[in-house]
């Protein structure tokens, strides 16, 4: 089987590098993926599950652009509601009536909304959502999960960071996943003082496995928080519309009073949602949020044809038997090499490690010459299902694994 | 995080004393001039900070050992005030107070001095002496050096680099200069960080710098961690978020060494 060179992303690169800062920032940095040489750096273009990189090579994408695509790349019914809408009118000086359709719809889909505000980035409606809880309770801090991630907004961001200053994250206060005493412990040590509780509906760190809520976890979370009046929001940003279309708290039975959605919500066109219960309605219409392009119509197109779609499609469903056979079929494979791979969250997203090292770099050898072979896997970030993925892109996957298996098994 | 001038003070002293000195091993190893002046010495010096670190200097068998605290049987005692008046020792503008071996003065006064002039030459680069290959390679050895011993210490003592350390519950990380060259490890358990010289085995993160111009380009903050590891000239592997922390921490060293 072939394996992949990227001499065209390594020369783009060594062009950003000297322009940009990292030449690849953020999460789309390739420093977590282990190691390099074995990615690309460029995409060229994408339909489907699949893209082909600069160099012309070609993958089954189980990143999905981490999260946003989830219906396939070019997804024409999305793409062509968004472009009708754009040549129309896209950012405009007022916003256009798909932003009360899709409001409406977001609000008969979702048990837990009773409105909706629309942003551009996950990252602007988890703020937003702190900012409303800290409206509603009169309270400064935050608790959240250790290994969270809730955006780059230096409240999110974790102490000791470039960039921060002790005042932005002295307010935010980690416990560990799944400790219901840790919450009662941090309001005990902070009676009143606590605006929020905010948390993904289940734990998908990075660089280590996912766990799922215990039995009883947001039963037991739900009820401290109502009874402390502490605003509880959920993150629902990378998991948002793969478990659930209702939510992800719907999945896992509680009823929140935030919910932030962004990635899946539009297919890959940029916007991201808040969603909150009716009693929050009034303060967060005094909290004064915004942004340029938070109004455009062509996203808010793209939202309503993707919802509309995962709807008629069962995309959870789909996506759910697609992760359990993809999985399924690479502990088999794992286990006939004489490898242990654990799987863990949920199969639309699920995370997968090699066991057999507690470093990862096993892992991280055979996720790189799974990529250099066409399977796009990540060693640190769960992956993301999509509607588009195919019994054929599984099966080729699963050739794909086999050899990567053999090739790691001569260095290990 | 706002810092007291004698917050700031101690820790300089601290890493002074367990990170640069550190450094005359390596220049009495490696460095053939350097080699040659501590040939036939025979001393033990210790270092006593008042409300400060303690540390220790041994000359024998034409080696040099530094570690903290008491040497057994010191032939010379110096004294600091403070950290302060150490860490101006240090930048060469304030002497010891010598509280034995005064049959020593000679040998503190002359002797000593050629070696340590040898560790600031090598410890202060310039484009000119790093084209010199024999030049770069020690002075990326010391750079390695001091960062590892630099970590511990940081990681006890400065509030940011603590903070950085209270993420991570424990892991090892090896850090080498490839193909052949140094090689240092630091260890995180409960809290605390611990580093050495050399590499200890199954390591649980690797960086391997390629080659000693990227190493020192690395060390020194000419080269960010994203490009460094993207491009290929700093490999990477196991338990990533140890080597964020280790990051985060080793940008804290040119706060108090320049």
């Amino acid at each position: 089987m072939k394996t992949y060179n990227y001499f065209k992303s390594q020369d783009l690169f060594k062009r950003a590098a000297r322009v940009i800062p990292c030449g690849i920032y953020g999460h789309l940095s390739p420093a977590p993926l282990v190691p390099p040489a074995s990615y690309p750096f460029y995409v060229d273009r994408a339909k489907g599950s699949r893209f082909w990189d600069v160099d012309g090579n070609e993958f089954i994408d189980y990143m999905c652009a981490y999260g946003p695509m989830v219906l396939g790349y070019g997804y024409e019914p999305v793409d062509s509601a968004a472009r009708k809408q754009a040549m129309a009118v896209n950012c405009a000086t007022a916003p256009g009536p798909v932003m009360v359709e899709l409001a409406e719809y977001l609000v008969a889909l979702i048990p837990a909304a009773g409105w909706v505000f629309f942003a551009k980035n996950g990252g602007d409606v988890t703020s937003y959502a702190l900012m409303v809880a800290r409206a509603a309770t009169g309270r400064k801090k935050v608790v959240m999960i250790k290994g969270g991630y809730h955006g780059v907004a230096p409240w999110a961001q974790l102490p000791g960071n470039h960039g921060l200053t002790e005042e932005d994250y002295l307010n935010g206060i980690r416990i560990g996943w799944n400790d219901f005493e840790a919450l009662e412990k941090a309001w005990d040590q902070n009676p009143d003082q606590i605006a929020a509780f905010m948390a993904t509906p289940y734990h998908h760190p990075t660089f280590a496995d996912s766990e799922l809520p215990a039995e009883g976890y947001w039963a037991k979370v739900e009820a401290f928080c109502k009874r402390k009046g502490i605003v509880l929001i959920i993150d629902d940003v990378r998991a948002g519309f793969r478990l659930d279309l209702r939510g992800s708290n719907e999945y896992f039975g509680f009823k929140p009073d935030l919910i932030c959605f962004c990635k899946a919500l539009a297919n890959g066109h940029p916007i991201s949602a808040l969603v909150g219960s009716e009693a929050l309605k009034s303060i967060a219409a005094k909290v004064f949020y915004t942004g340029s392009y938070w109004f455009s119509a062509g996203p808010m197109a793209a939202a309503l044809a993707t919802l509309k779609e995962l709807e008629r499609i069962d995309g959870p469903g789909l996506m759910a038997a697609a992760g359990q056979r993809l999985t399924g079929g690479l502990k088999d494979l794992a286990r006939a090499h004489g490898f242990d791979l654990k799987v863990s969250g949920h199969p639309a997203m699920p995370y997968l490690r090699l066991t057999d090292d507690e470093s990862l770099m096993l892992h991280q050898e055979w996720c790189g010459e799974c990529t250099r072979r066409g399977a796009y896997f990540t060693s640190h970030h769960n992956w993301f299902l999509s509607a588009a993925h195919t019994e054929e892109d599984i099966q080729r996957t699963l050739e794909i694994a086999d050899q990567a298996f053999k090739a790691v098994k001569e260095r290990f | 995080m706002g810092r007291q001038p004698k917050e700031y003070e101690l820790i300089k002293a601290n890493l002074n004393l367990q990170a640069v000195l550190k450094n005359l091993e390596e220049v009495v190893e490696f460095d053939p001039e350097s080699a040659a002046l501590a040939r036939t010495w025979e001393e033990a010096i210790l270092f006593r900070v008042h409300h400060g670190p303690s540390g220790h200097l041994v000359f024998r068998d034409g080696r040099c050992t530094v570690g903290q605290g008491k040497p057994s049987r010191p032939s010379i005692v110096l004294f600091f005030l403070s950290p302060a008046h150490f860490n101006r020792m240090m930048e060469g503008k304030a002497k010891p107070i010598p509280l034995k071996g005064f049959s020593r003065l000679s040998f503190l006064t002359k002797d000593l001095p050629r070696l340590t002039n040898r560790l600031e030459y090598f410890l202060r680069p310039t484009p000119d002496l790093t084209k010199e290959q024999s030049y770069l390679e020690l002075n990326t050895r010391l750079t390695l050096t001091t960062a590892a011993m630099a970590v511990s210490v940081l990681g006890a003592l400065d509030p940011l680099a603590r903070l950085a350390v209270a993420q991570v519950s424990r892991g090892l990380v090896n850090l080498k200069v490839l193909p052949r060259g140094p090689e240092v490890w630091v260890g995180f358990e409960g809290g605390r960080i611990e580093a050495g010289k050399g590499a200890k085995e199954r390591p649980s993160a690797r960086m391997e710098m390629k080659g000693y111009q990227a190493a020192n380009d690395f060390l020194n903050g000419r080269l960010d961690p994203f490009t460094a590891v993207a491009s290929g000239q700093v490999l990477v592997k196991g338990q990533l978020p140890l080597l964020e922390s280790l990051s985060l921490i080793l940008d804290r060293i040119p706060v108090y060494l320049s």
